[in-house]
């Protein structure tokens, strides 16, 4: 048997009680915070892993910014395309009833609705958001277009002031989108142009104008041969991005759905690294406690007694 | 045969013996707190006996030595392990400073203002980790509206707070190793007097045991505490010589033979910059393999030097990386080539002055002549995700979290050392408590034991005493 000394007894106890006191610390801490896991050296992986998932948690946070952003866009287009679809409608009304009518006055006054449809359009291409000109591509610090008015108070010219270049934004790894559309493209590559674009034959300005010039000169007639053809070109080609424009609103909502519900799973793991099982750490500290008072109670009673107790 | 006058001297030499033994048991109960401590036994012996008239007769008996109860084989064990503590001790104090000063945790709590992280994240927004998650995140804010004065405003601060952590720490880092380094001379200082007091111990040991030709107990006892706290420092070994002295070598180096120490210890700068440690006299760094000093000497060169390197490591490749991708873009009057970070490493790492005086300088456009372009503030955005070569492949924001896994395996690592050989320290000390520890009620069994021999042998001479009153009294 092993020889116990008095100065065993108190070592012991002193050395139980330290390792039973840091243990309710920790499992207090545990309780308090809710955490398993606080600095580096509780659990190194878990730690590196929660911090990966959480710099993944903050690019995830920032696609659905950017998604949220895109949206604005996609909204604000939309309404741009709508409002332009409306005008193009017009005019082809306007183009199919001057065919009809030869009196000079009667088509001085579709010119006059013509002028005001092209301002209105002028108008529609110019909207802003935040400032920026929506179908200025990159370049929309001013407005995306200028119209030039004759000394008559016809539009003599609407000229484009953006470019063909259209930002993107990431809405998922390594995956970018963009919501904007150009007004004009007249290269023949690149993004489609919701006016102005020679592969559908849309030039809208160009149409309105010449529309507006023929009703002026009093040539009905050639509204039929020529414009209207034009101005149907530009009404399917708006309709062709008011749809394109559909997919990408749902598409933007796909993508929010996913950044959603990829949020919720970093969350969940991120708990399953860091959190702690609270009914556990409960029961553990209790356990704590009692071995704390039972070692408490035990260690009192044998410190405080010796053969010398017993001697007279 | 002893006769009246020789049972007198047996008696008195009786209680010579158990006086003693009163007094070893005193001496017990004195140091019955004293850890260095080894409890002592007085050896009664019987005296040679005398020829009787048939048998031969007892001659009582006498104190012959006071013996220490150690054990060599436990003492060289707590010697040894002390020192295995005592290196696992220091390196865990530097690793945990380390730890506090990265500041790096895990506040699932923390609703901070400011960056994503901040708010919805693990930690807080003064921490490495969400300043770089909220520095990539503020550039693809910037792409939505790269001409808005108040995105480049926010992503310059975002830049500017992140930037300010590093040399901040780099700083801290710096100093933290200094303090290591002082901790060496203070150590050192500590060191060579305990190295002093063993040489002079071990001449009073010698002294005495060679005069005496006893064991120099209380003496040895102090020798022995002093070779405890002198392995909690430094790691040495002893070898014991005939007269009773230690020497006491140090990675191979002799510092103390007999009662003369030789040698001190001290610091110098090796080629490296680094404070290690030699022999005076000599110029070699000795290879110290445990004690407070090695644990010091692990910490700083091992786990804080490459915390260190780590984050100049990634200060350097996120400022070449984002300069690199920025240099090529334009501001909104169509500038180009400026930096965005100024400085080469982690020390010096800050943003580009002219850039945060006028924010329309930042490089966000891919094209001087479209203020809307966004391709650059994108790149840089996209640079979050990007693997790095020099990171072993990793983003900047991994690498990090790599750096701070790392510290925390490193501490972790000491954490479960130091635990486990708090249980083998506690084990020896409990072993050599059994061997040598003072026992309240053994000592306490002695005293009376020793008590009631005292008057035992009172009595007897007493008895001697009543008969020679009565031998004296025939005379009349």
């Amino acid at each position: 048997m092993m020889r116990v000394t008095s100065g065993t007894y108190a070592d012991r106890l002193v050395s139980n009680l330290g390792n039973i006191t840091a243990r309710q610390a920790k499992y207090q801490a545990q309780i308090a915070t809710g955490q398993r896991v606080t600095l580096p050296e509780d659990d190194p992986s878990a730690v590196r892993r929660a911090l990966d998932l959480d710099g993944e948690r903050g690019r995830v946070g920032q696609f659905g910014r950017n998604i949220a952003r895109l949206k604005e866009t996609a909204t604000t287009t939309n309404t741009v395309m709508r409002s332009l679809s409306k005008i193009a409608t017009r005019a082809s009304e306007l183009a199919v009833k001057s065919n009809s009518i030869r009196s000079a006055d009667d088509l001085k006054a579709y010119a006059a609705e013509v002028t005001q449809l092209i301002q209105q359009a002028v108008s529609s291409s110019n909207s802003t958001l935040r400032g920026d000109a929506v179908m200025a591509g990159t370049r929309n610090g001013q407005p995306a277009y200028t119209m030039t008015l004759g000394t008559d108070g016809r539009v003599e010219s609407v000229t484009y002031n953006g470019n063909q270049d259209v930002p993107s934004l990431d809405i998922a790894e390594g995956q970018e989108f963009t919501a904007s559309v150009v007004g004009s493209n007249p290269t023949g590559s690149g993004p489609a142009g919701l006016i102005e674009d020679p592969r559908s034959g849309a030039d809208l300005f160009g149409h309105l104008i010449a529309f507006q010039n023929q009703l002026l000169a009093g040539k009905g007639a050639e509204v039929t041969s020529t414009t209207a053809v034009g101005l149907q070109a530009d009404a399917d080609n708006l309709l062709r991005h008011i749809a394109a424009n559909g997919v990408s609103q749902g598409r933007l909502e796909a993508a929010g759905a996913t950044v959603t519900d990829r949020l919720q799973s970093l969350e969940g793991q991120i708990a399953g690294e860091t959190d702690v099982d609270l009914a556990k750490a409960l029961v553990r500290l209790n356990e704590t406690q009692m071995s704390y008072q039972a070692a408490l109670q035990t260690g009192g009673k044998i410190l405080n007694m010796s053969l010398m107790d017993y001697i007279r | 045969m002893l006769g009246l006058i020789g049972t007198l001297r047996m008696g008195t030499r009786s209680l010579a013996a158990q006086r003693q033994g009163v007094e070893v048991a005193g001496h017990n109960l004195a140091n019955v707190n004293n850890s260095a401590y080894a409890r002592q036994r007085v050896s009664i012996q019987s005296t040679a006996s005398n020829d009787g008239l048939s048998n031969p007769v007892g001659s009582g008996a006498e104190a012959v030595a006071i013996r220490q109860i150690r054990d060599k084989i436990l003492d060289g064990q707590v010697v040894s392990e002390g020192g295995v503590s005592g290196s696992l001790d220091a390196q865990q104090r530097a690793l945990k400073l380390a730890q506090s000063l990265l500041g790096q945790s895990i506040d699932r709590g923390n609703t901070g203002a400011g960056g994503t992280s901040a708010a919805d994240g693990v930690g807080g927004g003064q921490q490495l980790a969400a300043g770089l998650t909220d520095f990539f995140n503020a550039f693809s804010s910037l792409a939505a509206q790269p001409a808005s004065m108040p995105e480049r405003e926010i992503t310059l601060r975002r830049a500017s707070a992140l930037a300010a952590q590093f040399p901040a720490l780099d700083s801290r880092l710096t100093k933290l190793s200094g303090q290591l380094d002082e901790s060496l001379d203070t150590d050192l200082k500590s060191a060579n007097a305990l190295l002093s007091d063993i040489a002079r111990l071990n001449g009073q040991i010698s002294r005495t045991e060679s005069s005496t030709g006893g064991a120099a107990n209380d003496l040895r006892d102090q020798r022995q505490a002093k070779l405890e706290s002198l392995s909690e420092v430094v790691g040495f070994d002893a070898v014991e010589a005939a007269d009773g002295s230690l020497g006491i070598v140090v990675g191979g180096v002799s510092l103390v033979s007999g009662d003369v120490r030789d040698k001190t210890l001290e610091t110098f700068t090796d080629v490296d910059g680094q404070r290690m440690i030699r022999a005076s006299g000599t110029t070699d760094a000795l290879v110290i393999t445990s004690g407070r000093v090695h644990g010091t000497i692990d910490a700083r060169d091992g786990a804080l030097k490459d915390l260190r390197s780590g984050i100049n490591d990634l200060a350097k490749n996120l400022i070449n990386e984002v300069n690199a991708a920025h240099k090529d873009g334009f501001g909104l009057n169509g500038t180009t080539g400026a930096d965005f970070f100024l400085g080469s490493s982690a020390a010096d790492i800050r943003v580009n002055q002219a850039l945060l005086q006028d924010p329309s300088l930042l490089q966000a456009s891919g094209s001087a002549f479209a203020r809307g372009d966004n391709r650059v503030a994108q790149a840089l955005s996209q640079l979050g995700n990007k693997p790095i070569d020099a990171l072993g492949g990793q983003t900047l924001g991994n690498g990090y979290n790599s750096i701070v896994g790392r510290l925390g395996e490193s501490l972790s690592s000491v954490n479960q050392q130091l635990a486990d050989q708090k249980v083998i320290a506690d084990l020896l000390k409990g072993q050599r408590d059994s061997v040598s520890g003072v026992s309240v009620d053994e000592e306490m069994a002695d005293l009376t034991r020793f008590q009631r021999g005292y008057q035992a042998s009172a009595k007897l001479i007493n008895t001697i005493d009543e008969l020679m009153d009565t031998t004296l009294s025939l005379k009349r």
